[in-house]
């Protein structure tokens, strides 16, 4: 699978990879992303819901907080992000409105995806222009990483559910090694 | 305290709180396609649906249970008695039967079914013509309309009187959301069962809960609806935001309704469920290095037109905004913490309310500990066993939403117990003593929320979310249709099958004026995890087709 993606794009997922392995680490849901701009990354994030208690601090958000404490916002128009997941609902529409460059993500969302999984909100009319979107880099990766996660339980839930008897699945459909691609 | 002098001077809206109907309400999605019926022995029936089921097994993701399977003579509907009774059998000797779809191919369907072909006519009723058999076709093309279910096409494979005839009608996929509709179904289409549980629950919030809901909210929303317009207000006169404000209500913290007669909500009275107001912010982080810009008389210039590199994101909207406020307190923030010191404003009533919350309830002689550990939780799973409602959000197998509706309340058993378990400790309970993201919280906001913040409130856990109709955005995410007189399902249905593309204005009775806008009805849609109680507030005197007073018809921007 490796061979079929840019060294580029395959340099900067494994990035946001890294930044999903951070968040398992400390008990968030893993996902992670990086902002690039001219082949510099100039912000990164993970899931920080657990810890803020926060249900909107998804990874999107505290990329690109981090990368407005450096740079105005009008930078996005040339940024790209690179994130495990497809984006969600929620940040699929902020960056929309952040107005940025272009989305690669790793595996699809079919509970909250927005860019194209549940809604298109990347290509749906809208009063800011749409991006283009590339799925399916390393996304065996990035589901791994989710089922790491989801054989946990929620001690962050009201009830927990108890998860005692779960095994980590490790094949993959094959429809699912395929690569997808979401384009406007 | 100047803030106290501005909640004593609202006047609260006066209107009517509407649920705002789901998208699977408002646009039923490939609601109707064709159907198979064949006349066959009414003794053999059950062998019918033997031989039908191992053949051609049914999609169990899709079950069509509410279509019957069979209909006697008499549950035709009628419109499709000429073309099929026509083979003249008497009631007692044949039934209907309907094959849905996945279609099996006609001919294997015809072989299927030969063995049970009704039996020979009586010799009484040899004067029916023999007709010429109709062509094979492809049904017309599907229409959402029911009526064309008199036109059907019927296919025979010769004209011998003792083969299988396949008339092909239209169906409705979906199941039928009300009575009402089950009749109209089964009067111009085939007969249908309704069932008002199970297949409404991904479609739109069960009746009961929804009424519920709004009945307890309706009292006071104009108050809060009015606050959350003071608020907008001030962070518009600051120049650091958008007219846009939130106000967050804790249902639990309202009193009962018989201890609280609307004359007595004067004063301040009617603020006690109020944990959070925030108004918007988009205008007020410094970036790239730049310090935090200071309030200035607003409104902002910027606030004219809409630029997206002026304009913040939505973590600066009023939404997300008192969503991160609540946080602040369910983390229990130091002073000064990190979090804090990035906030990019604080506006008066903000921190009014943030205050507030600190100051303990009443807590009588309970402590936080042993209450919040031992009463709430058991409470919540008390109410997980008695609650049906619970259930309906549930789509999948994950972790999934439930709104608790405080049956207590409603039950009026064990209630000064309970209520005296809420009574201790902060209003805004911190993660150690059970206080989760927004869960169980309403949120009242002066316009419809973007679609970031429309999905933030669903990742929050809101109960509900309530705003008025004036304060509709075309770049909002709760609308489910546009505001027009309430049309027939049918006139609707035709409407939407043109008009999937927001470009085709000036369908459906919309105003030319306004601008073309897509209807996401976000708070509940069957395809997402969570899912919130979505309502508008139509103000009294708000016409069909106000238009001049709307936020749509105004500067779009993202609220």
């Amino acid at each position: 699978m490796a061979n079929h993606i840019d060294s580029r794009h395959a340099y900067f997922m494994k990035q946001a990879l890294i930044m999903g392995e951070k968040a398992l680490e400390t008990g968030e849901t893993p996902v992670g992303c990086v902002l690039v701009h001219n082949d510099v990354i100039v912000g990164s994030g993970m899931n920080d819901t657990n810890k803020s208690m926060n249900g909107t601090r998804h990874a999107e958000f505290i990329a690109i907080e981090e990368m407005l404490e450096k740079y105005p916002r009008s930078l996005l128009h040339s940024t790209d992000l690179y994130v495990t997941v497809e984006p969600c609902v929620m940040c699929a529409s902020a960056l929309r409105q952040y107005q940025i460059r272009t989305v690669y993500f790793g595996c699809g969302n079919d509970r909250f995806g927005g860019t194209g999984s549940i809604l298109s909100l990347h290509s749906d009319s809208s009063i800011d222009p749409p991006y283009p979107v590339h799925g399916g880099i390393f996304q065996e990766e990035a589901i791994m990483l989710l089922r790491r996660f989801y054989i946990q339980e929620n001690e962050n839930a009201p009830k927990p559910r108890p998860k005692k008897n779960r095994e980590l699945k490790t094949s993959f459909e094959t429809s699912v090694s395929g690569s997808q691609t979401h384009t406007q | 305290m100047e803030a106290e002098n501005i909640l004593r001077g609202i006047a609260p809206l006066v209107g009517e709180v509407i649920p705002i109907r789901s998208v699977q309400e408002t646009r039923p999605v490939e609601d109707y396609a064709d159907a198979y019926v064949a006349e066959v022995n009414v003794k053999t029936a059950s062998k019918v649906i033997k031989a039908l089921d191992s053949a051609f097994p049914r999609n169990s993701s899709h079950p069509l249970s509410h279509l019957r399977r069979f209909a006697k003579h008499n549950q035709i509907p009628e419109s499709l008695r000429p073309t099929f009774l026509k083979a003249g059998y008497t009631p007692s000797q044949t039934i209907f039967v309907l094959i849905p779809s996945p279609l099996p191919a006609p001919e294997a369907l015809q072989t299927l079914l030969a063995p049970f072909v009704p039996p020979p006519r009586e010799p009484a009723a040899p004067q029916l013509p023999t007709e010429p058999s109709i062509p094979c076709a492809p049904a017309a093309p599907t229409s959402a309309e029911p009526t064309t279910s008199s036109s059907t096409t019927t296919r025979s494979s010769s004209s011998s009187s003792s083969n299988i005839t396949l008339h092909t009608i239209t169906v409705p996929m979906q199941p039928p959301l009300t009575p009402q509709q089950a009749d109209l179904w089964s009067s111009k289409m085939w007969p249908v069962v309704f069932n008002p549980a199970a297949p409404r629950a991904l479609i739109a919030p069960p009746p009961q809960t929804l009424a519920r809901v709004r009945e307890s909210i309706a009292p006071k929303a104009g108050h809060y609806l009015a606050l959350a317009q003071v608020v907008a207000a001030e962070a518009e006169r600051s120049g650091l935001g958008r007219g846009v404000g939130a106000v967050v209500v804790d249902p639990e913290l309202e009193p009962e309704p018989a201890q609280e007669p609307a004359a007595t909500q004067a004063g301040l009275d009617w603020t006690g469920a109020i944990v959070a107001v925030a108004g918007d912010g988009r205008y007020s982080r410094g970036e790239g290095g730049k310090p935090a810009p200071a309030p200035t008389a607003g409104p902002n210039p910027k606030c004219g037109t809409y630029d997206a590199d002026c304009e913040g994101g939505p973590e600066l909207h009023a939404l997300m905004r008192a969503v991160e406020l609540i946080s602040s307190k369910r983390r229990e923030d130091k002073p000064g913490s990190r979090r804090q010191q990035i906030r990019p404003v604080l506006y008066q009533l903000e921190e009014y309310f943030l205050q507030k919350s600190d100051a303990q309830l009443d807590a009588a002689e309970t402590t936080t500990e042993g209450v919040m550990e031992g009463g709430r939780e058991e409470e919540a799973s008390e109410d997980d066993v008695a609650a049906p409602p619970d259930k309906y959000q549930k789509t999948t197998e994950t972790e999934a939403h439930a709104i608790h509706l405080h049956h207590h309340k409603q039950s009026g058993e064990g209630e000064t117990a309970e209520e005296g378990s809420r009574g201790a400790g902060p209003r805004i309970r911190s993660r150690a003593q059970g206080g989760y993201l927004c869960n169980d919280l309403d949120v009242y906001l002066s316009h419809e929320p973007c679609i970031c913040c429309c999905m933030g409130l669903l990742l929050s856990r809101f109960r509900a979310v309530i705003f008025p109709r004036r304060g509709r955005m075309v770049s909002g995410g709760l609308a489910s249709e546009p505001v027009v007189k309430p049309v027939p399902v049918e006139a609707e249905a035709e409407a939407e099958a043109g008009g999937e593309a927001p470009e085709a204005t000036g369908e459906a009775g919309e105003p030319a004026s306004k601008q073309a806008r897509e209807y996401y009805g976000l708070h509940w849609r069957k395809e997402l995890n969570w899912r919130a109680l979505g309502f508008e507030f139509v103000a009294a005197g708000d016409g069909p087709n106000d238009e001049g007073s709307s936020a749509e018809s105004g500067v779009a921007f993202h609220a």
